[in-house]
């Protein structure tokens, strides 16, 4: 226990240089006179604006028990507003098409938020298919198969050598148009392809560290290949390769900030739109950048417990 | 060319050669047959052949030339079901090859379910009962790295036992251990053999040799030099230089 004093000092340094580095980027900010409004990022992340509710045709109003009905002109059937906070037309009104009738509290997901769900919704459907082309490509790689294995090396070699962009750029603006994809779609495809790629490459390493005497003692005890491959020798590599995998998994999701170049509204896109709506530049990337590490850092936390859970065995 | 063999011995070979890829000539004409109940060590130096012959025998190596039935199925006649024959032949490596992902259990349990598709729990019960007869009946939940290389050794012979194999291939299955655990596996060893199982061992322990085997084989350079019952190999009458010199050299 004798180290333990001099464990603690660096601690205490190690708590100083952070609150150094705020007071550096605060002074920072100081020097360009910016003016920090922390609070102009709530709206983004709570939208807790009322919302509006307007007419839709010309008519009266009335008011029965702070109930709105509204009897439209040309027979349409009446509108019956019962639920709003604030009513703005008193009983009797005269209506026209356009007016605000009516203002209703509400509390919603901000824009930042709803980014933040679409990036989690891309990261998660890309994150399957990446595992299933990797895997696919892994077995093909390994395989004696001159023509899955060729396949298999200029696939991963063709997406490692390109930038995540131009990919992206290509499947959008060519296949997607070719084969009439979403935009949604196309961001997908384009990350499960590239991520599959270093995906293949991490478990095609881990089956090859498998010692040969598992694939000869499964296959001695009558299993066919895949068997022996589902049963004993795949078990092993995922375990093996999740410190890769949460890394490139990790990476998928920092990844995914690129599709927002084809005008996918997520996490980085939502921060792109909110930074020209509210002034709050430095707040908004900084906010942005917050809730992506609370992506990653869930995962890896995840991933982390995958991990201690199969370390207790074999 | 021989397609089927309509005798009762297990195995047969004739002129069976091996050229490794690297041109390694590890296997040179090797004739023999052994009868079903037989138990055969095969003897020889490093290097001569005896790991490859046995791996030829359920086609974990394929030859270059001649001819191998197995229960009476030419291996390489393209009506073979390779898988099948080899759920007929047991195999026991020199390093275990436990799957470690698995528990002891698991390991016996898994080639049966998988392969034989069999009810779980008439699996689970045969798997107890082959753990019982090799001394691990208390292992049978906790995973192979926990284990002695005799335990472990011993669970690969029931793993490959859960399959009811008529034959079971032996490659040097003492040589990675303590000296003081070798004794419990030649055990294991010696009970099978006295219930009549067609074994064929690769070994240096020529005491094992000596009392269990029916027919010692002596390899030397991928040839099959001498064959004959361990009176002859062990006894005092020098009947081949080169067997002379290996075993003086071993003992
Ligand atoms: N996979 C392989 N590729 C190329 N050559 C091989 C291979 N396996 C074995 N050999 C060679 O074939 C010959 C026979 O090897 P084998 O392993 O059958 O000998 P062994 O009698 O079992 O020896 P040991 O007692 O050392 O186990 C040796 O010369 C060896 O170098
Ligand atoms: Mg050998």
């Amino acid at each position: 226990m004798k180290e333990q004093p001099h464990r603690l000092k660096w601690h205490i340094l190690f708590v100083i240089t952070i609150f150094a580095l705020a007071a550096a980027v605060y002074s920072a900010s100081q020097t360009i006179n910016y003016n920090w409004q922390w609070h102009r990022v709530l709206p983004y992340i709570v939208d807790t604006s009322p919302v509006d509710i307007i007419a839709q045709g010309d008519g009266s109003a009335s008011i029965n028990n702070s109930s709105l009905t509204i009897t439209y002109d040309n027979g349409e059937p009446d509108r019956v507003i019962s639920n709003a906070d604030t009513l703005l037309v008193s009983d009797g009104d005269i209506i026209f098409e356009g007016d605000l009738l009516a203002r209703q509290e509400s509390v919603r997901m901000g824009v930042l938020i709803e980014g933040l769900l679409t990036t989690l919704e891309i990261s998660v459907i890309s994150l399957f298919f990446s595992l299933f082309i990797g895997l696919v490509a892994a077995l093909m790689r390994i395989s004696n198969n001159p023509f899955s294995k060729n396949l298999s090396l200029l696939y991963v070699e063709v997406i490692r050598g390109t930038p995540l962009l131009v990919q992206i750029f290509i499947v959008y603006f060519f296949l997607g148009t070719v084969f009439d994809l979403e935009r949604f779609t196309a961001g997908i495809v384009a990350l499960s392809v590239f991520t599959g790629a270093y995906v293949a490459e991490i478990l095609r390493s881990g089956i090859q560290s498998i010692s040969p005497g598992q694939m000869e003692a499964a296959r001695s005890l009558g299993m066919t290949y895949p068997k022996a491959m589902m049963y004993v020798i795949l078990p092993q590599a995922f375990k093996r390769t999740l410190p890769p995998m949460a890394s490139q998994l990790i990476n998928l999701i920092k990844d995914s900030s690129l599709v927002s170049v084809i005008s996918i509204t997520d996490l980085t896109k939502a921060g792109r739109e909110v930074v020209s709506g509210s002034f709050a530049t430095f707040e908004v990337w900084f906010t942005v950048a917050a809730l992506y590490l609370l992506l990653t850092s869930t995962l890896s936390w995840a991933i982390q417990r995958i991990e201690k859970r199969l370390a207790n065995n074999g | 060319m021989v397609n089927t063999y309509k005798g009762h011995d297990m195995v047969v070979t004739a002129n069976v050669d091996k050229i490794y890829p690297n041109n390694c000539h590890a296997l040179k004409k090797v004739t023999t047959n052994i009868k079903r109940g037989e138990v055969v060590v095969i003897i020889g130096p490093s290097g001569s052949g005896k790991s490859t012959f046995l791996r030829t025998l359920n086609q974990l190596e394929t030859i270059t030339d001649g001819d191998i039935i197995v229960d009476g199925v030419n291996m390489y006649d393209d009506r073979t079901n390779i898988n099948k024959l080899r759920e007929n032949v047991g195999m026991v490596f020199q390093s275990f090859n436990l799957f470690p992902h698995l528990t002891v259990k698991e390991n016996v349990m898994l080639a049966p379910l998988k392969v034989s598709k069999l009810p779980k729990s008439e699996v689970d019960a045969e798997a107890q009962t082959l753990l019982k007869r090799v001394g691990l009946a208390e292992k049978m939940d906790v995973y192979p790295a926990q284990l002695s290389g005799g335990q472990q050794q011993r669970v690969a012979i029931a793993r490959a036992l859960a399959m009811k194999p008529d034959m079971m291939l032996f490659d040097e299955p003492t040589s990675a251990l303590d000296p003081e655990m070798v004794g419990e596996v030649l055990d294991v060893m010696k009970s099978l053999a006295a219930e009549g199982m067609t074994m064929i061992v690769v070994t240096h322990e020529m005491g094992f040799a000596n009392e269990v085997a029916d027919r010692v084989l002596f390899m030397e350079d991928g040839s099959l030099l001498v064959d004959d019952i361990p009176e002859n190999i062990f006894g005092t009458v020098a009947n081949h230089p080169r067997l002379q010199k290996f075993l003086s050299n071993i003992l």
